[in-house]
């Protein structure tokens, strides 16, 4: 929707802009829902002429724009805050609590802040949604791997860090990652490890990295089920990683030379299933697995009467996966947007939240005033000592992610 | 045969021709369907076509297409690893049928000629399964086909998460598909043709392969090809029967579109399976039109 701006720029000169976005306000409440600014502008300005005819010429809605001062292209610095906020996000992934606290916020509460959240199952629903565009999301989670490639497409809009005064409380080390080397477009929601786990009763010998999984897995399938983790984007990258190679790389060799890494591991697996797996290794059906990390927590203390489960969290290298907040470029309430990010970076917001999603948000402050049950849970708390290996896993490109898909069918299919 | 048929269909055709000049036909405007023949070309005819449009697109990033002529995707179908997963699920589907109508025909044979009373019943307990969701239905086969489940613990039949799992789903969910024509072409057996066969000295297998099977064969194949039709297409049922660990197009297809984001070798995969698919109905229709003569 960078559309609408340029043609703003065509039709009208810069200095106008604020009052075209207070006109654009001023349509939306009176409408009381979000309304797209081409719309909104052109409510608005057959409002004024009606206006204008019937009055004759009297003050009209442009004249009183508060906070029209500094309008640089990207600084939203000093505009007023909008009345909505529209959320695009995964289901059940924020505290109730967060929502009503944050329209009770002194400036919220004072413009009527309403929120409307819907709901995408998978980054490829919330990914087809952008690209077939007429959206009108100010707030979007998507994981690593979509965020990178929704920076390539630039359907991002860089954060005004002035905005987001909080950002001081999250770990540094996490601002700039690889999917966002600039660290402009986006800010880490909460993120978890992909880890594995076994049956102490039936496997004896110790396991420590992930490449003791794959080995483990041809000696142990005639004992029990075992399982790795779906999808064409998590088979091949965990195996480069055990490997020892880049998880996103584009070279041919290492296609090649984990190919024949999986399949020689593959009379070892007796599923590769990502949802069927938690309530199947609670059952104590699964004796070898992968998995991430809150869903291993919940398998070891769905065992714990039983206590066969040790849960490894791998040495050298595995995957770190993120979910982030993110503003779309063309979101009709950037301040708003902001504004709701920066209340998430809040202490006392990240403990709500990461009660409710027990995932890891890399904040200290927040950190420290969890239970310790929960704090100095390793799956929880997963500590800077093993993350510091892992990697994120990308889309690099169609490429890549064609070449990884024929690597996984093959592997699925021998 | 041949000499025989062909003059006999050509005076049914124009025999079928003079009734249509005298017109008894109830008069039926034409534009009464309009509103079927509409809905049929946007959400049938539509999609087709995009999905044609797709498959001839090369991609360019992820989620964009540029749309043109490009049968690249096409030839990537006729690599050995592709025709591999086409045979296989052919293979499959093809093993599934035979099945079907193997524990099938038995079932609506018994159903028709035996049953009186308790007809209406047995047909309606062969359809109760169908109001439950698919998927549910085959996650119920999951808990039968347990390793710690009664077959496998007591009779030692450990078949979850392989090829066998999936031939006993497919059998399973698609059986009524079968019974169903199959009892309809049985019902309309005229069975006093089987007492004269064992009159005039038939032993019961020969009436039964001459007679009985020859009348209901089309009953037989159109059963048939309701079942293999879907299996070959089947999605769900080798992702929770064989644990994501075998697969047939229709997982191939899901995954080109889902995880590599490329759908241009998807669609064409798509359509490839329908090619494959169009020979075996055109075979139906050859046998199905042949059946008809001897009808007649």
């Amino acid at each position: 929707m960078n559309k609408d701006r340029d043609d703003l720029n065509l039709l009208a000169p810069r200095e106008l802009r604020p009052k075209f976005d207070y006109l654009h306000r001023e349509v939306q409440r009176a409408a009381g829902h979000p309304i797209d600014r081409r719309r909104a502008l052109g409510l608005g300005g057959m409002a004024i002429f009606a206006a204008a005819a019937a009055a004759c010429g009297t003050t009209t809605a442009g004249g009183t724009a508060p906070g029209s001062a500094s309008a640089s292209k990207d600084s939203l610095a000093g505009k007023p805050l909008e009345n909505h906020l529209e959320i695009y996000n995964w289901s059940q992934y924020d505290d109730p609590s967060t929502y009503t606290k944050f329209k009770a916020l002194p400036a919220e509460a004072n413009v009527g802040m309403t929120i409307h959240e819907t709901y995408y199952s998978s980054n490829d629903e919330l990914l087809a949604k952008l690209h077939a565009g007429g959206t009108n999301y100010d707030i979007i989670v998507p994981s690593q791997n979509a965020v990178a490639e929704l920076i390539d497409e630039k359907l991002l809009l860089a954060l005004d860090k002035s905005l987001l005064p909080n950002l001081k409380y999250l770990d540094p080390s996490f601002l700039k990652p690889s999917y966002d080397p600039t660290g402009d477009y986006h800010i880490i929601k909460d993120f978890g490890i992909t880890m594995f786990f076994y049956n102490n009763k039936i496997v004896k010998e110790p396991l420590a990295t992930m490449l003791d999984f794959y080995h483990a897995l041809p000696k142990y399938v005639s004992k029990g089920r075992t399982n790795l983790l779906d999808g064409a984007e998590e088979v091949v990258p965990l195996a480069l990683m055990a490997l020892g190679l880049d998880p996103n790389t584009d070279s041919q060799a290492d296609f090649g030379t984990v190919k024949n890494f999986l399949l020689s591991i593959r009379k070892g697996v007796t599923t590769i299933d990502s949802s069927a797996y938690i309530n199947d290794s609670i059952a104590g059906k699964i004796i070898l697995s992968q998995g991430w990390n809150g869903d291993v927590r919940r398998i070891v203390q769905g065992r714990k009467k039983f206590g066969d489960i040790t849960p490894i969290i791998p040495h050298k290298a595995s995957e770190i996966w993120a979910d982030n907040w993110c503003i779309p470029a063309n979101a009709p309430h950037p301040v708003a947007a902001h504004a709701w990010i920066n209340w998430l970076l809040t202490p006392s917001t990240a403990v709500t939240e990461m009660n409710y999603h027990n995932y890891k948000i890399p904040m200290d402050a927040a950190l420290a005033q969890l239970a310790p049950s929960l704090r100095n849970d390793p799956m929880f708390n997963v500590p800077k000592s093993y993350t510091d290996g892992y990697h994120y896993i990308l889309n690099v490109s169609p490429q890549v992610v064609e070449a990884r898909t024929q690597i996984y069918t093959q592997f699925k299919a021998a | 045969m041949t000499a025989i048929t062909e003059p006999e269909a050509a005076t049914t055709a124009s025999g079928s021709g003079d009734r249509a000049a005298r017109s008894f036909r109830p008069r039926y405007p034409a534009w009464l369907t309009a509103p079927s023949f509409l809905y049929y070309a946007i959400f049938f005819l539509g999609p087709m076509a995009i999905l044609v449009a797709f498959s001839l697109a090369t991609q360019k990033g992820f989620g964009s297409l540029s749309y043109g002529f490009d049968i690249a995707q096409y030839r990537l179908i006729f690599t050995s690893f592709y025709l591999d997963i086409f045979a296989r699920t052919l293979l499959m589907a093809g093993i599934g049928t035979v099945l079907t109508v193997l524990v099938g025909y038995p079932v609506a044979y018994w159903m028709a000629r035996y049953l009186t009373t308790y007809k209406m019943l047995a047909l309606l307990l062969i359809v109760v399964p169908f109001w439950t969701s698919f998927l549910i239905r085959t996650y119920a086969l999951k808990i039968i086909l347990d390793p710690n489940g009664y077959l496998a613990k007591d009779l030692g039949i450990n078949i979850l998460y392989t090829k066998y799992a999936i031939a006993v789903g497919l059998v399973y969910n698609y059986l009524p598909l079968f019974i169903l024509p199959v009892f309809a072409s049985l019902e309309r057996m005229d069975w006093t043709l089987i007492e004269a066969a064992t009159d005039l000295g038939a032993r019961p297998f020969n009436a039964f392969r001459q007679i009985t099977l020859r009348l209901t064969l089309p009953g037989v194949v159109t059963g048939a090809l309701l079942v293999f039709i879907p299996m070959t297409g089947e999605y769900i049922i080798p992702n929770i029967l064989g644990g994501g660990t075998y697969e047939f197009v229709g997982n191939v297809i899901g995954d080109q579109f889902n995880s590599a984001q490329n759908e241009p070798f998807g669609s064409a995969l798509s359509i490839g399976l329908m090619a494959a698919l169009s020979i075996f109905v055109i075979v139906y229709i050859l046998v199905a039109t042949k059946e008809e003569r001897f009808g007649a």
